[in-house]
């Protein structure tokens, strides 16, 4: 979601790559990778704290996530979280915007807030000799944000703008808001997380205050602090800077399973001038704490998930058509969107398309035979461990696992749960999560004059222009 | 789930990183560093890291797209493609499914300079990999029908990160302006024309005279033994022929004798600026130099660029700073993103502003601090995996000729001054060396900011 704040991460000079950057989604390593040690604390307000000491650098990681996140957005405010999770650094606590910005830098750290459906989450990243000023910097953020007007006005009207600039650059990192915003409609999961300009434009300072209030408090937070640290010293301190934060008045916000769409429907994004199509094509799929998981993830790899998944080698390395095709589950407390992703020459639309139906055609007549079965076992195995190897992807995991209610084991035994997943697993979860292609809700971003008549035929069209301020139709 | 798909680019700024305060004893296993040149003079340089049970090995050619001429542009980068479709002894594919099969994952990029072969593998797939890289060291194959199909994933590459990208075909028209002469006018992913017409010898001169061992580099950080790798390198390396050294780049860029600018109308809500300075290769010290500069410009919300342009002024919805750093001298970069409707004029002044207060007063102390650590966190973190060791290695190995250097840096660092900010501020940043681009959206567009409220 924060693709649509970080649009020139341009590239000068290194062009590209040759294969699609496939990396594992999940897994364990083929020998078990082990979460390191580490504790657990609750304060009396509800705070949860978890401390891993690791001392191969000088680093260190802390990551707070805080329940709420846009799924408590109200309708037509959509972007609240989201610019709450902006202001918490334009002055906090004794400093400014720009000494804040200052603090950070001046000792080479890192600090970013993002707003997610589920949570707001505060990753950073500091030598470890400044464990003093992260603590602080962090609870300055989230507990003494000053939420003034003059740098709200202007983090709204950035947001805005930037969406604006998204639409300009190479527009696949918006198919995923396109999709799910087509896809869960008025379910809460339908909501652009960081909103679109027109929810933008309505959002007031009230709005981001009731938000901060209701949702930032002790017994929706989970922190977690990893790398070269004195075990003692930073639970104390936490305590000090955590401890006092009351527990939420507001409830939660929580969220029901979506239904799964029934027949097609296609949302036609009109870009002029595009030369390419980029398309979607998605159902609600599953969520994080799904019984199935593993063997959803090991299908997964093998149709969508890999460079020479059954997607990648139809449209790619068979054909020619894309430079990059793939599938993806976004798993969340209930089942987000799985989504089929690639794009084409604008003349090649209706060819790729159908060829990306055909294939999940053939994964639901055909299976996995026994070699890719075992093939894709080793590949998730394999590129697990380095899904866990820095402090900051450690502490991301474990207020994750936390906040889903998972423990430890979800990472230890990854491994053996992987081997485990059998032809039975794999055609079980192919009826139950992979979509039916005649179930789809299909998005497509492209010049509409060349490609309405190609979007008709998937099913029926509701249209809209890309420059449209929001991301689902009207 | 992380971003998908994401062959996009990182910013070259953040693949080199130097350190203030390092000292290499202080750098877990680099005192257990080893390396070894071949006979056939393929240096391999092992980094034992045992933190997870893995290995990166990343596999470095001298040749890129400024070893490029008319007529075969794009070619580095579209040969980087052809390393994955096929040997003499194993079919199209293969390379992928037996790598998948065995747990391991690859990619690779090209750029002016270099092409990079990366694999990410359990450590216990590690003889098959030696096995895979030597096979297509030596045996690549070029199956007309696979020829004909990349030509088609790299036209879509193409049109992905540069046509459908407003900021992807402002800067490649930045620089090919910038250069008259040097073949870093290039793109990397190379002109369509020649996309379309390259031909399968082309692909056979270019593997000849550059995939050659003593043309590469292989890094390797991981849970490995050393003497394990060499044994490997060893029995499938070591038989590669080494060929004539490839022709040398001679041309140098001539100086610039006065700002060059172009301007692009197209389909757009955001306007785009992007400026870029002719400065230094990456082994001058000047380049150390002009990454402090264009940090303190450019880098972070404290940045003055950003204060002055973001913040103070909303004249820009983002800016930034980037520099490249080749075997040649190339370019520095200040790029922004200006917000609908407003006038990119004075955003462009504004950043010309900053350029004369920094070139005429320096930087502050504090600022120089600042740069300072922010270059030491930034080594730290480059280091934290085996692919930021591998990657931090070969830049080191390639572009400043041994991979030690890389513990030189913090020294370096070190002794730079305000003075040396300055002068560079007053000498490269000067409007007769830079070529100015800029994107205006078409009359018909609608700015959407205006629509929303």
């Amino acid at each position: 979601m924060t693709a649509l704040r970080r649009i020139a991460t341009v590239a000068f000079g290194v062009i590209a790559t040759s294969a699609v950057a496939f990396g594992a989604t999940g897994g364990g390593g083929r020998d078990g990778v082990k979460l390191p040690p580490f504790e657990r604390v609750t304060l009396d307000n509800g705070v949860q704290l978890v401390l891993m000491p690791k001392r191969d650098t000088p680093m260190i990681a802390m990551t707070v996530l805080a329940r709420g996140g846009s799924l408590a957005d109200a309708p037509g405010r959509e972007g609240t979280a989201s610019l709450l999770a902006d202001l918490t650094q334009k002055g906090a606590g004794s400093r400014d915007a720009v000494q804040f910005a200052e603090a950070i830098e001046g000792a080479g750290g890192s600090l970013s807030v993002g707003a997610g459906a589920e949570s707001l989450v505060a990753s950073a990243g500091f030598l470890a000799r400044d464990t003093g000023l992260m603590i602080e910097l962090v609870s300055d953020a989230l507990l003494r944000p000053r939420l003034d007007p003059g740098e709200f006005e202007k983090a709204r009207t950035l947001a805005i703008q930037s969406i604006a600039a998204a639409k300009d650059a190479d527009p696949y990192p918006l198919l995923g808001s396109y999709g799910d915003a087509w896809l869960f409609r008025s379910h809460p999961y339908g909501r652009s997380v960081d909103g679109g300009e027109q929810s933008l434009a309505a959002v007031t300072l009230d709005d981001v205050r009731r938000h901060y209030r209701d949702q930032l408090r002790g017994d929706r937070l989970i922190i977690a602090v990893v790398g070269d640290f004195d075990r003692q010293d930073v639970a104390a301190r936490l305590a000090a800077a955590f401890g006092s934060l009351p527990k939420a008045d507001a409830a939660a916000p929580v969220v029901q399973a979506a239904p799964r769409v029934e027949g097609r429907r296609v949302l036609l994004v009109d870009k002029p001038g595009a030369t390419q199509t980029y398309f979607w094509l998605g159902n609600v799929g599953a969520s994080r704490t799904d019984p199935e998981r593993t063997a959803q993830s090991v299908v997964n790899t093998v149709f969508g998930g890999r460079f020479t998944s059954m997607l990648n080698t139809e449209l790619r390395i068979k054909s020619g058509l894309t430079y990059g095709a793939r599938s993806s589950f976004d798993r969340l407390s209930q089942p987000g969107a799985f989504g089929i992703t690639s794009f084409t020459t604008t003349d090649t639309t209706t060819q790729a398309i159908d060829l990306a139906l055909a294939t999940l055609d053939r994964l639901h007549a055909d299976g996995l035979d026994d070699a890719t079965l075992q093939s894709a076992r080793t590949y998730l195995q394999g590129q697990f461990p380095p899904t866990i190897e820095t402090n900051g992807q450690l502490a991301g995991r474990l207020v994750e696992l936390l906040f889903h209610g998972l423990g430890r084991d979800d990472v230890d035994e990854f491994a053996a749960r992987v081997a485990a997943v059998d032809g039975p697993a794999v055609r079980a979860v192919i009826d139950r999560s992979f979509p039916r292609s005649k179930d789809l809700a299909v998005v497509l971003i492209g010049d509409a004059a060349r490609i309405r008549d190609a979007a008709r035929k998937l099913g029926p069209v509701t249209e809209m222009k890309i420059t449209d301020p929001r991301f689902a139709p009207l | 789930m992380n971003d998908p798909t994401r062959w996009i680019l990182a910013p070259l700024l953040a693949a080199l990183v130097f350190a203030a305060q390092a000292a290499p004893s202080s750098l877990p296993g680099a005192d257990q560093i080893v390396a070894r040149t071949l006979p056939n003079g393929l240096k391999i340089v092992v980094w034992p890291d045992h933190d997870i049970p893995n290995v990166a090995m990343y596999t470095w050619y001298r040749a890129g797209s400024r070893n490029e001429r008319p007529g075969i542009t794009g070619l580095s980068h579209y040969f980087e493609h052809m390393m994955f479709n096929g040997t003499t002894t194993r079919p199209p594919g293969d390379f992928d499914r037996v790598m998948e099969a065995r747990g391991g994952n690859n990619n690779a990029y090209t750029s002016s300079d270099v092409t990079v072969y990366q694999n990410w593998f359990p450590v216990s797939a590690t003889e098959l990999i030696f096995d895979l890289e030597s096979d297509r060291m030596r045996n690549l194959d070029f199956d007309p029908q696979v020829v004909e199909s990349e030509r088609g994933v790299v036209t879509s590459e193409r049109r992905a990160v540069i046509d459908n990208d407003n900021f992807g075909t402002l800067v490649e028209q930045v620089q090919a302006t910038a250069f008259i002469a040097h073949p870093y006018q290039i793109p990397t992913i190379g002109w369509p024309s020649d996309i379309e017409g390259w031909k399968v010898e082309d692909l056979k001169a270019y593997y000849e005279q550059y995939y050659a061992p003593n043309n590469a580099v292989m890094l390797i950080a991981g849970s490995v033994d050393p003497d394990e790798i060499f044994r490997l390198a060893d029995k499938y390396l070591a038989g590669l022929e080494a060929q004539a050294a490839p022709p040398p780049v001679t041309t140098r860029e001539p100086p610039q004798l006065g700002e060059r600018r172009l301007r692009i109308v197209r389909e757009a809500q955001t306007p785009l600026i992007a400026m870029a300075w002719h400065a230094s290769a990456a082994p001058d010290r000047q380049s150390r130099v002009m990454e402090v500069l264009l940090s303190i410009l450019g880098s972070g919300d404290s940045s003055r660029l950003h204060q002055r342009l973001v913040e103070k002024e909303q004249a820009a919805v983002q800016v930034g700073t980037s520099l490249d750093q080749g075997f040649d001298p190339g370019l520095a970069w200040i790029y922004a993103i200006v917000p609908p409707g407003f006038d990119s004029a004075k955003t462009e002044r504004l950043i010309d502003e900053e350029i004369a207060r920094i070139a005429k007063e320096g930087p502050t102390v504090g600022e120089l601090a600042k740069a300072r650590n922010q270059a030491l966190a930034g080594f730290w973190r480059g280091l934290e995996t085996i692919s930021g060791k591998a990657q931090a290695l070969g830049d080191y190995e390639v572009f400043h000729g041994d991979y030690r250097k890389l513990f030189d840096a913090p020294a370096q660092y070190e002794s730079i001054t305000a003075d040396d900010v300055r002068q560079a501020a007053a000498t490269v940043l000067r409007a007769g060396n830079r070529t100015v681009g800029v994107l205006e959206p078409a009359p018909t567009a609608e700015p959407v900011a205006e629509n929303a409220r």
